[in-house]
């Protein structure tokens, strides 16, 4: 049985490929977590209509697929509550140059 | 994903090099014999459809999704549009080069066939989408826009095959040139920006009220224009219609300072950067114009006036700004089709991986530079600097163009 925080660490290596941070440090994931049956990750994106919408689950759900031992994973993209750059690690916000 | 933005990137990359090398290769003396012969049509239509509306389809196809979170309503229909829009063009081109006016209409109602289908693919897929805000509402004009160029065009067409309205033909020219670059290019380009700027600069919590506000002044600008000219109204109603478009490129700029005062992300990308130094160097000229203009009213519509407005317009800021933006939604485009599959996995690239930020700086300076040289010539009426300006610009847009290309080889 994975922990969330196991879970939260495996998705770190799903990465924005225009921004290059994870989306972790991005503050997209906001829930993640193993059912019996399989893994269910609801997280959003910066943008609605984001072109990376497909890119990014389907990374999500290839890590955690390779990574455990579930082959069921669902991502629920949501939009509330909408993401802000508040949600960013401080890791995030260097790489990013936030100010 | 959909090979339709690739057909209309790759086709309108071609475009681009065959009117650099086409213009190079007679020393742009087209530029100097004026616009309205064999040569200048032919130049003009190929930068204007198989460069600069070529991209912008494949761009639209691309970021549908994007900006209405709704695929197009039938990709068929593209591919459709795409054939009969490309043979059009080509059938369109070899017609101006000959000068045969059967060859010339046959081919022109091809393309406006085209331009009419995309126009039906596209209300049918904003229709379904539902969504309604100063981005949809832009591209919707644009369209719009695009379509009465179209008939404006054809209408010519069939002025020079028959006659039937020789008296209204200057009208519908100047309509023609109004509606196709103030129209289609303005409203689509400001239209896209308001979703492409924030998206790169990860801007959040700006107001999106200035953009109704250039959202009226623009279409008021393209409509007053418009109806100037057709109606062969004199100086003060096409220099309200200059000064409509100037209020709205200033609002423009502001919209854009607000975008990039809320960034979150200090690099948006160079490209873009450069579309937003090209618009600001719009408003400054246009404002300079508007000056001009309003103590020098009988050379409004002189034709080294026209031809600097047509070229600073078209080539100074349509096309720098596709240039500028193609550094983005090219990269965006190939990763997504090559790695986007492969997202997470080891040793995949990210897109800033794919093109060279420096060169693309280094270049896009150059190109606006020299740009400037040739306003210049054409303000001054020199031949020399006109000559030598725009072959070094063509030479530098080709070199920029195959940094660009060379992406597809990542």
């Amino acid at each position: 049985m994975n922990t969330t925080e196991q879970l939260r660490e495996m998705l770190k290596e799903v990465y924005d490929p225009e921004l290059g941070v994870n989306i972790v440090d991005l503050g997209l994931v906001y829930n993640v977590r193993e059912e019996a049956d399989g893994i269910y990750v609801q997280m959003t994106l910066t943008t609605p209509g984001c072109p990376l919408h497909d890119t990014i689950t389907g990374g999500v759900k290839w890590v955690l697929s390779q990574k455990t031992d579930k082959e069921k994973i669902e991502v629920d993209i949501v939009w509330e509550p909408r993401w802000s750059p508040a949600m960013m690690s401080e890791a995030a916000k260097d790489v990013l140059g936030y100010f | 994903m959909s090979r339709l933005p690739f057909l209309f990137i790759f086709t309108g990359i071609f475009g681009f090099v065959m009117f650099q090398a086409a213009s190079l290769f007679q020393l742009f003396d087209w530029l100097d014999e004026g616009i309205r012969g064999q040569s200048g049509w032919f130049h003009v239509h190929l930068f204007v459809l198989g460069w600069a509306t070529m991209l912008a389809m494949g761009a639209i196809y691309q970021l549908i999704n994007v900006i209405l979170q709704s695929t197009v309503f039938s990709e068929k229909l593209g591919y459709i549009h795409y054939t009969l829009f490309t043979i059009g063009l080509t059938g369109l081109l070899f017609g101006f080069i000959k000068a045969e006016i059967y060859w010339i209409a046959a081919f022109a109602t091809l393309l406006l066939i085209g331009i009419l289908v995309f126009a039906f693919n596209m209300t049918l897929t904003l229709i379904r989408a539902k969504k309604w805000d100063a981005i949809t509402i832009s591209s919707a004009c644009a369209v719009l826009y695009l379509v009465l160029t179209g008939l404006s065009g054809m209408a010519m067409g069939l002025n020079f095959a028959t006659g039937i309205w020789i008296d209204y033909h200057e009208n519908l020219f100047g309509a023609h040139i109004w509606l196709g670059t103030i129209g289609w290019f303005g409203l689509l380009i400001t239209g896209f920006s308001y979703k492409m700027l924030p998206m790169f600069y990860l801007s959040h919590d700006y107001s999106t009220k200035p953009q109704t506000a250039i959202l009226l002044l623009w279409n008021a600008a393209v409509i007053v224009g418009a109806l100037s000219f057709l109606l062969g109204s004199g100086f003060w109603m096409k220099w309200i219609a200059l000064l409509l478009l100037a209020a709205a490129i200033v609002v423009y700029n502001i919209h854009m300072q607000q975008i990039k005062k809320h960034r979150h992300k200090r690099n948006p990308g160079t490209g873009i950067k450069w579309a937003v130094y090209v618009s600001q160097a719009l408003a400054v000229t246009v404002i300079g114009m508007l000056i001009y203009t309003f103590f020098n009213p009988e050379q409004l519509l002189d034709t080294r006036t026209v031809i600097f407005a047509g070229w600073l317009y078209l080539s100074g800021w349509v096309s720098l700004t596709i240039l500028g933006y193609a550094s983005k939604i090219i990269p965006f485009l190939w990763w997504t089709h090559k790695y986007g599959k492969h997202a997470g996995k080891p040793g995949n690239p990210v897109l800033a991986d794919l093109l060279n930020e420096s060169k693309v700086n280094v270049w896009m300076a150059a190109m606006s530079v020299i740009s400037l040289f040739v306003l210049v010539g054409l303000a001054t009426g020199s031949d020399l600097v006109i000559t030598a300006a725009s072959a070094i610009l063509a030479v530098l847009s080709l070199v920029y163009i195959f940094l660009i290309s060379r992406v597809f080889t990542r």
